[in-house]
């Protein structure tokens, strides 16, 4: 303890040196974290925040709502699959309208069931319970879509009003809507009025009582090659675009979770060789070597401590702010994993330098000779 | 004072470096006492084993064959940790170069000894402050070796030798870094130290003017020691 913090204290410079160099790599760790988050949640928010856990797509839509077209006869099918237990359209376009706070391209979700496509869990107010109310995500709260806000369909102005908030909760990284079936079909009229009634885009189900949802799945996928039954969290992460998101963002944390070991590592390392003669010397008048080690192994707990914790305090803020379209939240997940796979690492590439320490032969404070070398 | 006088009993030793195919002998059949409050200088030319010696008497080296007793403890066949510890308890030294831990300043350098053992705290800093004190360092103990002059420098090695109340003291030329004046007030600091503290001392040297500090002088030449 005395020499550990001896050394950081008279060192002030150096140590402070790398504590803020990985506080910054800590804060890149973890924005990029909630980055990512951010980014997935706004193009499949609203896929895991819906209630059904099984989806039943066109093969022809390529696991895209929007491009999946499901005609009567396929809806008859997965009707008739074993084990469904509950059933109900989804549709999904996009539409222009305007808010208080200007015009977006939105997602609206109709869903037939509130428990087969509804928000599973709200942050504030209630479902829709007649015409023309919506659910909308939380994140576009303040671009004119919070409780009370009234959301106009172009052309056409039909009007639908927000009646309640559901968290993370977008489709297509746009403003998003879950409303009943009757009234995404009034804005689709509204819209167009010569359109006709579009059919479904896809089929929640939910599995009959005994069965699984894997088990469904694989029911409905055996009915007919045109049909692609996924459970919520496949149809979130089979996404066209999401496991590219998820690849690229790995690679990138893989690189960091080498670079902060590294960085530490060779800091140590360096730090050892140019006190080579110090250490020697100590050795020599009866330090074991392992209270060297303990000493090292101090100063890297307490530099990786007060690295990560700075870095936390540098992206706690920035965490709620938003990024373009893209809204960011504080990742305690990230910071708690992110914290033990960078300490451990630390830890363990500090021990190069340790072995360094270990292997200090103390004779060569007699000679005075090339110490460490 | 004490019931055993010899603070130092070395027996026949022997050291032998291997280097490619020939064999160094350091040191040859090296048979040295030192009493308590007795001032051994060691005398001897560049090479001819002085080092070595002061190593193998202070538990830094193994010798090759011979037997070495300091204050009663045998440490012939010492494992490396028993070393560490023998020389954490039982010996000073002062080495030819480097001699302090340089983000420690005078005092810490003095207590670092302390800490390295079994701490005694509030003693090892009575102790420190004490010894800072003989050696006319009280208003440099919160310097860094840095900030010190190579004199002062010395006289904190001396303290930091000092500090573990060694029964055995070893000075690889101390004076050698030092002008003739400020060797001559080291000397007669050790001196004083080695008498005040009942300690047994070894100091290298190649200056014949060092050895008048000294209750005897013992010559080595090639590794053999001979009687001045
Ligand atoms: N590690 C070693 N390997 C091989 N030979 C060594 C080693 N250390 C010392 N020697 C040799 O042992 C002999 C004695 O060396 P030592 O360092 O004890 O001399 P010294 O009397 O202290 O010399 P100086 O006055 O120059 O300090 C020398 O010939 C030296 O070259
Ligand atoms: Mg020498």
């Amino acid at each position: 303890m005395f020499l550990a913090l001896a050394e950081m204290r008279r060192a002030k410079a150096r140590f402070g040196m790398l504590i803020v160099s990985i506080a910054l790599l800590v804060f890149l760790i973890l924005y990029q974290q909630s980055l990512r988050n951010g980014l997935l949640n706004s193009f499949i928010g609203a896929i895991t925040t819906q209630s059904a856990p099984v989806l039943v797509y066109s093969v022809d839509g390529q696991r895209v709502i929007q491009g999946s077209v499901i005609t009567p006869d396929a809806e008859a099918l997965v009707a008739s699959a074993e084990g469904v237990g509950e059933m109900g359209r989804l549709a999904q376009g996009t539409f222009s309208v305007t808010t208080s706070e200007g015009a977006f391209d939105a997602s609206l979700i109709g869903y037939e069931r509130p428990s087969l496509g509804a928000p599973e869990t709200l942050t504030e107010g209630r479902l829709p319970a007649g015409p023309d109310e919506a659910v909308a995500s939380d994140v576009d709260a303040a671009d004119g879509f919070d409780i009370g806000d009234v959301v106009t369909v172009q052309p056409g102005g039909l009007e639908i009003e927000v009646v309640g908030l559901a968290k993370d909760a977008q489709l297509n990284a746009g403003p998003t809507l879950f409303v009943t079936y009757p009234t995404y079909l009034d804005a689709v009229v509204a819209q167009n009025p010569d359109a006709g009634e579009p059919p479904p885009n896809v089929i929640a189900l939910a599995p009959a009582d005994g069965v699984s949802d894997a088990e469904l799945v694989a029911n409905v996928n055996a009915q007919s090659d045109d049909l692609d039954a996924l459970t919520k969290d496949d149809a979130a992460r089979e996404t066209p675009g999401v496991s590219q998101i998820q690849s690229s963002f790995l690679i990138i944390f893989a690189l960091y979770a080498l670079v902060v070991p590294c960085i530490t590592g060779l800091f140590f390392l360096i730090v050892t060789f140019q006190k080579a003669a110090a250490l020697t010397l100590l050795r020599a008048v009866g330090a074991p070597a392992r209270r060297l080690v303990g000493a090292l192994l101090i100063q890297a707990t307490a530099i990786l401590g007060l690295g990560y914790l700075l870095g936390v305090l540098l992206y706690a803020p920035v965490s709620q702010q938003r990024l373009g379209g893209i809204a960011l939240s504080f990742e305690t997940t990230a910071v708690v994993v992110w914290a033990l796979i960078l300490g451990a690492g630390g830890l363990l590439s500090s021990l190069f330098a340790a072995r360094r320490v270990l292997r200090i032969d103390p004779i060569r404070a007699t000679t005075g000779a090339g110490v460490g070398a | 004072m004490n019931d055993r006088p010899i603070a130092l009993d070395m027996r026949d030793v022997r050291k032998v470096y291997r280097v490619g195919d020939s064999d160094i002998v350091a040191l040859d059949h090296a048979t040295l006492s030192v009493e308590r409050s007795e001032m051994v200088a060691l005398v001897g030319p560049s090479g001819s084993g002085k080092t070595t010696l002061c190593s193998i008497a202070g538990g830094i080296l193994s010798p090759t064959e011979g037997r070495i007793v300091v204050g009663g403890e045998d440490i012939t066949g010492h494992s490396e940790s028993q070393l560490t510890s023998f020389r954490q308890r039982k010996v000073g030294f002062v080495f030819q170069s480097v001699n302090l831990v340089p983000f420690l300043t005078a005092r810490e350098n003095l207590l670092v000894v302390d800490e390295l053992g079994r701490r005694t705290g509030a003693a090892a800093r009575e102790r420190a402050d004490e010894l800072l004190d003989d050696l006319g360092l009280t208003d440099r103990s919160k310097n860094l070796p840095s900030q010190l002059s190579g004199g002062q420098r010395q006289r904190v090695a001396i303290g930091r030798a000092l500090m573990n109340d060694p029964e055995l003291v070893l000075f690889d030329e101390p004076t050698s870094a030092l002008d003739t004046e400020l060797g001559a007030q080291v000397m007669e600091l050790i001196r004083s130290e080695v008498t005040s503290s009942n300690t047994a001392a070894i100091v290298v040297t190649h200056d014949e003017r060092i050895t008048d500090y000294c209750d005897r002088s013992v010559n080595i030449v090639d590794g053999k020691l001979q009687a001045a």
